[in-house]
């Protein structure tokens, strides 16, 4: 029984996504406070992981209890723009499918969203579409 | 004044054959103690009275079901123990876990025990209970 190691989720949540994207088609991925220069009209993505309000589980104050850690994971999906959606959507089906109601270490992923398709990219000259995934995981003190 | 939040309480139980321990995972608990009444009324009063008569309690014990965690199985499945005894012991406490502080204690059996799965939400544990001899109540 132990606190909740944030980093340790993060790392979880990054570490399933940088392996699915290094396998082929490479992907490159970027992270949380990484500088990254892209290509331009190539594909890659940026995966942001975020805590939220944590929430009372169980009785019993700093010993024998329980909170429910929340968290969200955006992953914005970049590709050519001017070429249609379909690399892109390629990309977000291994990206969906990789956390769709998946259970490892300990972190429950729930249905993902999207991908979603945005009307302003940003960076601009990408078509872009954006994936989010809700996250809890249990912390037993 | 102290002012007291749900978080702060937690239950011990024993079985019968053990000692009173935590239950780890419990959400919540609800205790309700009645008290019979005796009508007294007779010709001449105005007004109706009554005397306190025999004294029972039943409640809850609500658990986020957790299969490994310290004191849930022993606790749930008293609900099957054949021809029970009323052997088991609770005490229920609203902060802190210090025996016969803070607390209400007694003896009881577990008579239901309802455990709900749900798509999207934690598995939980819903045990009702009654007592059975003397409520011990250590609230002030």
């Amino acid at each position: 029984m132990a606190a909740a190691d944030l980093n340790s989720i993060r790392a979880t949540i990054e570490g399933r996504l940088a392996t699915e994207l290094a396998g082929s088609p490479v992907i490159p991925v970027v992270f949380h406070n990484m500088a990254y220069e892209p290509t331009p009209n190539s594909s890659w993505v940026q995966c942001l992981t975020s805590f939220g309000a944590s929430e009372y589980l169980g009785q019993g104050l700093t010993t024998n209890s329980q909170n429910r850690v929340v968290g969200l994971v955006v992953i914005n999906i970049f590709s050519g723009k001017g070429v249609g959606p379909g690399a892109n959507y390629v990309i977000g089906k291994r990206i969906r499918d990789l956390y769709n109601r998946v259970i490892v270490s300990g972190v429950y992923f729930d249905a993902p969203i999207g991908p979603e398709a945005l009307a302003s990219p940003a960076p601009e000259g990408y078509f872009q579409t954006q994936v989010r995934v809700t996250f809890e995981s249990i912390e037993e003190l | 004044m102290a002012t007291l939040r749900g978080e702060q309480g937690s239950v011990e139980f024993e079985t019968g054959s053990g000692s009173l321990a935590t239950v780890v995972g419990t959400r919540s608990w609800s205790l309700t103690i009645d008290k019979d009444t005796y009508d007294t009324t007779v010709h001449g009063n105005t007004f109706r009275q009554f005397v306190g008569g025999l004294i029972s309690g039943s409640g809850t014990v609500e658990l986020v079901y957790d299969p490994d965690a310290t004191g849930q199985a022993g606790f749930l499945e008293d609900v099957v123990k054949v021809n029970d005894a009323a052997d088991a012991s609770f005490e229920l406490f609203t902060t802190g876990s210090s025996t016969g502080t803070d607390s209400v204690s007694f003896g009881g059996i577990i008579t239901s025990m309802e455990i709900t799965s749900t798509v999207g939400e934690l598995v939980v544990v819903s045990c009702n209970f009654i007592t059975s001899s003397t409520i011990t109540s250590n609230l002030e």
